[in-house]
């Protein structure tokens, strides 16, 4: 008795769970005997293609990206999109497990900078094809800078198939805080010719105040964060982190030194910027939210929050260093599709629609978290002078003229890189010159990229 | 006879079936990634292609790795927490077996620390130790002390990653010292009044011993626990802190692993510390023995 109900207990258990993975598989049947039913004409419009779009952003973002990707399905009601959303800090985490685990979602965002090793290691689907021949896409429509940053010829980024495509461009360009300069009865500066490093300085320091005369600085010049901001000024000047070839670190160019001394020089001889250990990238944004500071770098990504500030801001281009010329970088996000995804017709039409088609880009654009990528779209949008700031068109200059890549872009990795940064603190403090500091820290980073370069010829057999 | 191995044979299935589970789990989510981790750690794998196997160079490179030693140095440097966490968490034990008025209220107030998630906790300290509208400059201010901007610094990152690591651990300390305590006979303290122990005599003649298996295994798991020190440096100083001044070896580990594509070198340190902690723990087990039988 007890051995035929144990064995009836099994039975009824195995008879459960092969009933359960039949349903899923008699679905699949049936919807595949419907295909080819139907192969004449376009009807798979039975079938429902299931899709998962991971990405990341801030609450407004999230909130504009799933709308958008709402609106997709509503135009194409046999794709159901699925949607993951990370914190920003877990993204890359989440993303290099879910390769490693082999359960990358259909659609995702990547850093451009990571490009290599994802082509290299056949992560990402070769979206040439289904962009190129397009009759929906007009490349010609959309920033150069943004496509060509998801090019990689198998050598060299930037040329070459297409393995992304822009979710946005994001120029980082210089605001200020056009009331205060009203306040202080000087000049507002002129926004297409920049300062030259002299007058910003002199300009800055006429606005550095403390207010009630506590003895404390209550109003600053300036705020920059070293790791964002310190490429304007580094290429304004002529030099740059890395050479044409992007083999070998150059900053123990003089010319590199005199930028990154003059911008230490900003806190220590100048006095413009809240002190190095209170110029937390919170603190100094805070600041400037509060009308405590005159300029302050702005991202389209802030114009959401920036647009209720209780003073007006404005764009200008950054102060111009031996070059005469503004510089500064434009970052991108780029989305992808899974190489391995089992629809990639409807995961590229989900990258297109997000990133290349109107109605993707409308919606986008009105939650004010990017400029559009649309050339002719920017265009009406620069022009909109109802929407702050007013000088928009700076934005589209950074991105048709002055804007760069950020340097470790073209690298395998960009940990060479990083190191610059990780090392800094004693330049800023004014403890190290930055000729002493540059001439130290090039072979250490050399070493890295050295080993970056290694890591992508293994990488590339 | 035959009834009788059945019924023997079909528990045997059922017990079988009942371990199964965390058996699965055990060889799936820690022997496989493990001896996994250990192939990784011959190979120059960088997470997304295939692996070649290159011997020892990883090991190699880490003796010359001057951020491996850094974050090695950090590490051990944060454990400097423990025995302040452990001598807090006693006086604190000791305190609360008098039987003061609101001992429970006590209790709670101190354990609440170790249910919060620690994401939270790091992210309400980073507010603490905000160099400018700071909690904890903010009070220093009270006594006209300016407080440096704790986080940016690279001689304060380490204390306030302490200071907060105690402040977050005390609470469970201090219970499992609390019912250790609660365990003692009052007979021994009986007995050392008679004998005209006072009470320090008797706190180190008495209370220290008897509680000694449960200092022993908070010492070990604390060890474990923050040789493995990760997600207060990741919320709080993302990029390892001032001069890499906060960084521990298993945040090294993960931007080398996730950030950087060198899954191979960062197996390779994950073996390292992992041998750390075995070969730790395993003398801890031995004093522990040896010192038992001096006790007894």
């Amino acid at each position: 008795m007890l051995k035929k109900k144990g064995w009836f207990t099994l039975l009824s258990l195995v008879l459960l769970v092969s009933v359960v993975l039949a349903g899923c598989g008699g679905n699949n049947n049936a919807s595949s005997s419907s295909n080819a039913g139907s192969n004449g004409g376009s009807g798979n419009s039975q079938e429902t293609k299931n899709l998962t779009f991971m990405f990341r952003g801030g609450p407004d973002e999230q909130k504009a990206y799933e709308g958008v990707v709402k609106k997709f399905e509503a135009d194409h009601p046999n794709v159901k999109v699925k949607i993951v959303v990370t914190a920003a800090d877990q993204y890359a985490t989440k993303l290099k497990a879910s390769i490693t685990g082999n359960s990358l979602p259909d659609v995702f965002y990547f850093e451009s900078g990571d490009l290599k090793a994802y082509v290299n290691s056949g992560v990402l689907l070769d979206l040439t094809s289904y962009i190129e021949g397009n009759s929906n896409i007009d490349l010609n429509n959309i920033w150069k800078y943004g496509v060509d940053l998801y090019r990689y010829d198998g050598t060299m980024a930037g040329q070459g198939n297409i393995y992304g495509m822009p979710k946005d461009v994001g120029p980082f360009a210089l605001g200020y805080n056009k009331t205060m300069f009203e306040a202080a009865g000087i000049p507002l500066p002129d926004k297409d010719k920049p300062y030259t490093w002299d007058e910003f300085i002199k300009v800055a320091q006429q606005l550095t105040i403390d207010k009630d005369g506590d003895g404390k600085l209550d109003q600053f010049g300036a705020g920059f964060n070293v790791n964002w901001a310190l490429q304007a000024f580094v290429w304004s000047n002529g030099a740059d982190w890395i050479d044409a070839t992007k083999t070998k670190v150059t900053i123990d160019d003089p010319k590199f030194a005199e930028a990154l001394q003059f911008f230490a020089d900003m806190q220590n001889k100048y006095g413009i910027t809240p002190s190095t250990e209170q110029a937390q990238t919170l603190d100094t944004y805070q600041r400037w939210m509060k009308g405590e500071m005159a300029f302050f770098p702005v991202g389209p990504w802030d114009m959401s929050t920036f647009e209720t500030l209780p003073f007006d801001y404005d764009l200008l281009p950054y102060p111009a260093g031996s070059t005469g010329k503004s510089a500064t970088w434009t970052g991108s996000l780029g989305i992808g599709a899974s190489a391995k995804t089992k629809h990639p017709e409807e995961a590229v039409e989900l990258i297109n629609y997000l990133t290349a088609s109107k109605e993707g880009m409308d919606a986008l654009v009105k939650a004010k978290v990017q400029i559009p990528n649309l050339i002719d779209m920017a265009g009406e949008w620069a022009a909109d002078s109802s929407t702050k700031p007013a000088n928009k068109e700076e934005f589209l200059q950074i991105v048709e003229e002055y804007g760069r890549v950020l340097p470790g872009h073209y690298t395998y990795n960009a940990e060479w890189y990083n190191l610059f940064f990780t090392d800094i603190q004693p330049v800023l403090d004014g403890k190290v010159t930055a000729a002493e500091y540059v001439k130290s820290e090039q072979p250490k980073m050399q070493k890295l990229l050295d080993k970056a370069i290694e890591q992508e010829e293994k990488s590339k057999k | 006879m035959n009834q009788k191995s059945n019924l023997y044979r079909k528990e045997k299935i059922y017990g079988f079936l009942f371990i199964l589970p965390p058996l699965l789990g055990l060889l799936i989510f820690t022997l496989y990634p493990m001896i996994y981790s250990i192939y990784g750690s011959f190979t120059d794998w960088d997470g997304l292609g295939q692996m070649n196997l290159v011997g020892l160079s990883n090991f190699k490179d880490l003796w010359t790795d001057e951020l491996f030693h850094k974050a090695l140095f950090n590490t051990l440097f944060m454990m400097l927490g423990i025995p302040i966490g452990i001598v807090l968490a006693l006086l604190l034990a000791l305190g609360l077996n008098r039987g003061v008025p609101g001992t429970t209220a006590f209790r709670v107030i101190y354990y609440v620390p170790v249910i919060s998630s620690l994401a939270a906790v790091s992210i309400m300290w980073n507010w603490a130790y905000n160099g400018d509208y700071g909690l904890v400059n903010q009070f220093l201010d009270l006594f006209g002390i300016s407080g440096p901007n704790w986080m940016a610094n690279k001689y304060t990152v380490k204390p306030a990653l302490i200071i907060m690591a105690v402040w977050k651990g005390v609470g469970y300390t201090m219970l499992l010292y609390l019912a250790a305590l609660q365990s003692v006979s009052r007979s021994y303290y009986e007995a050392a009044e008679l004998d005209g122990a006072g009470s320090f005599k008797a706190f180190w003649h008495i209370t220290w011993p008897m509680v000694r298996p449960v200092t022993f295994f908070i010492i070990v798991t604390n060890i474990i626990g923050g040789s493995q020190i990760f997600t207060e440096m990741n919320i709080m100083t993302p990029t390892g802190g001032p001069e890499y001044a906060s960084a521990s070896v298993v945040f090294y580990i993960w931007q080398k692993a996730f950030g950087n594509f060198q899954m191979g070198y960062a197996s390779a340190m994950a073996v390292v510390l992992g041998a750390f902690i075995f070969v730790v723990t395993l003398i801890q087990f031995r004093m522990n023995e040896k010192q038992s039988f001096d006790v007894d």
